[in-house]
């Protein structure tokens, strides 16, 4: 190892420790970077514990987790695991789910962007052709499934409201993408949650529509959101 | 390429509560610098906000994350950002620090300094040059904040920043506050540190704010520029001559006018540099 490999872990090893000094300038550097990194991706986590205990979780989920990228959006993916884990934050059940939902959200903020849906050349597909469309998402949808209510608890979490979700019980089923207005939440039904998830599996549309009466109205408004922003005729028939 | 392409003028560092309104209201600076890091996401508003911008603002990428002096090796995901970041943009500055961030793979996300010894001038001037070949074009390398000594220093920090700078054959990014902080808290004499600056290696200056801590000053990017960084500036342009000279807040981030007003002031004083380098003597 050479000396300055020498010195670096050293000086790491330091950071991690205690011993006070000019180091500690460096250690709260450290320390702050990663809590307010935290903090901008889990606003509403941090609402709901506060900001003296989510100082103190930002705190030993670097110690369990410590940042791996000198781009610090990659940081935090494993809040949600190391909630559900963390015997001070177990008291809250529905933290890990909320860390999983805002998660999704900071994904949506930074994916890709996609040109919107061409309706009209969607349109031009002949009917019995349509079953075989493929419908492509657009990149900034995340699809979960939490046992807790928390599109209510984002919602009541929000800066200009006081924090009094309108549901308290109920599975969520929730899709998050980015529109031109930003990342949006939004409950959904199961049977169309799940029509979505077909969708993101690359099921064609007439796999994905199985059981649906009239599946209508759900792929107008899936494709008039952004949820969908693109297809592929798929196969023609034989 | 690089920075001869951008006047000699006053600009301010682009974060995230200015976007709307500088998109809006255009104010008149000579460039716009902001964080690489801030845009390696692959779409999405502030990678939108910095395509509005580019028609009417020349673009500085000042990167945080690279840890050049580091001994693990150059992340590779990092650097292929940089370069995708700028290829599309086309920035006419990009900039990094000279000091390290990580070890075994995990990020202090914090710009340590590097012990001043010929082993790592040699390391640190060997990843620039990489760097720069990756990029296909000049970086600039900015002096960082030191509270402590990394070990044994063999050279002063002016000698240190110097061989690097042309071993890597990259340009200097002087940072007039660090120097301050530097020699309030090492002690020495902040004007024997710009002395011994080659003018032709300088392609950037910073200014920022520091706040007294209880060891000394900490270099916090979050209060206006000190009137002994003003005072240093000053000499600094007298001495090495106008550059691009950026206006740098991080943390307690005021209205974009305040922000403004600093610039205004930088600009005056290297506009009276220009003067004074174009009156007949």
């Amino acid at each position: 190892m050479s000396a300055l490999a020498r010195l670096q872990r050293e000086f790491m090893a330091g950071l991690a420790g205690e011993e006070a000094g000019a180091i500690a300038i460096h250690r709260g550097n450290v320390r702050s970077a990663r809590h307010d990194a935290l903090a901008a991706t889990y606003p509403v986590v941090r609402r709901l514990v506060g900001d003296a205990f989510f100082r103190a979780l930002a705190l030993r989920y670097g110690e369990a987790h410590p940042s791996r990228s000198g781009d610090l959006h990659l940081y935090g993916e494993a809040l949600a695991a190391f909630v559900a884990d963390d015997p001070f934050a177990r008291a809250l059940p529905y933290l890990a789910d909320v860390a999983r939902l805002e998660w999704a959200c900071h994904e949506a903020l930074h994916a890709a962007d996609a040109p919107p849906l061409d309706a009209l050349a969607l349109a031009r597909v002949p009917p019995g052709r349509q079953h075989a469309i493929r419908f492509l998402l657009h990149p900034s949808v995340r699809l979960l499934a939490c046992g807790h209510p928390v599109a209510a608890l984002r919602e009541a979490n929000q800066p200009e409201r006081d924090g009094t979700p309108d549901r308290t019980e109920g599975a969520d089923r929730v899709c998050v993408w980015r529109d031109a207005s930003g990342v949006r939440v939004r409950r959904m039904e199961p049977h169309a949650w799940e029509f979505v998830r077909a969708l993101a599996a690359g099921a064609s549309l007439g796999e994905a529509i199985e059981g649906f009466a009239d599946g209508g109205p759900l792929l107008a408004r899936l494709g008039a959101e952004g949820i969908i922003a693109g297809f592929t005729p798929g196969e023609a028939p034989a | 390429m690089g920075a001869s392409a951008l006047a000699a003028g006053a600009g301010i560092g682009l974060r995230a509560p200015h976007y709307g309104e500088v998109a809006r209201t255009r104010p008149p600076l000579a460039f716009l610098e902001v964080h690489s890091e801030n845009f390696f996401g692959d779409g999405g508003p502030a990678l939108a906000v910095l395509e509005g911008l580019r028609a009417d603002y020349a673009l500085s990428f000042h990167g945080v994350g690279l840890s050049l002096g580091s001994a693990d090796p150059l992340d590779e995901r990092h650097l292929l950002r940089l370069a995708a970041l700028v290829r599309r943009f086309e920035p006419a500055l990009v900039s990094e620090h000279l000091s390290w961030s990580s070890f075994g793979g995990i990020h202090a996300n914090d710009l340590l300094p590097l012990p001043r010894t010929r082993e790592a001038v040699d390391h640190a001037a060997g990843r620039i040059a990489r760097v720069q070949d990756r990029l296909k074009r000049r970086i600039l390398v900015e002096n960082v904040s030191c509270y402590l000594e990394l070990g044994e220093p063999a050279l002063a920090e002016w000698e240190f920043v110097d061989a690097v700078v042309r071993r890597a054959g990259c340009a200097l990014l002087l940072d007039v506050n660090n120097i301050h902080v530097n020699a309030a808290n090492l002690g020495f004499d902040a004007r024997a540190w710009l002395a011994s600056v080659d003018p032709a290696l300088v392609a950037e200056y910073h200014l920022a704010g520091h706040e007294r801590g209880e060891r000394g000053l900490v270099d916090t990017h979050a209060a206006p520029v000190a009137p002994e960084v003003w005072a240093l500036f000053r000499e600094a342009v007298a001495r090495i001559g106008p550059r691009p000279a950026l206006i740098e807040r991080d943390a307690c981030i005021p209205p974009l006018q305040e922000l403004l007003a600093e610039a205004a002031q930088a600009e005056a004083i290297l506009e009276a540099s220009r003067e004074r380098a174009e009156a007949p003597a």
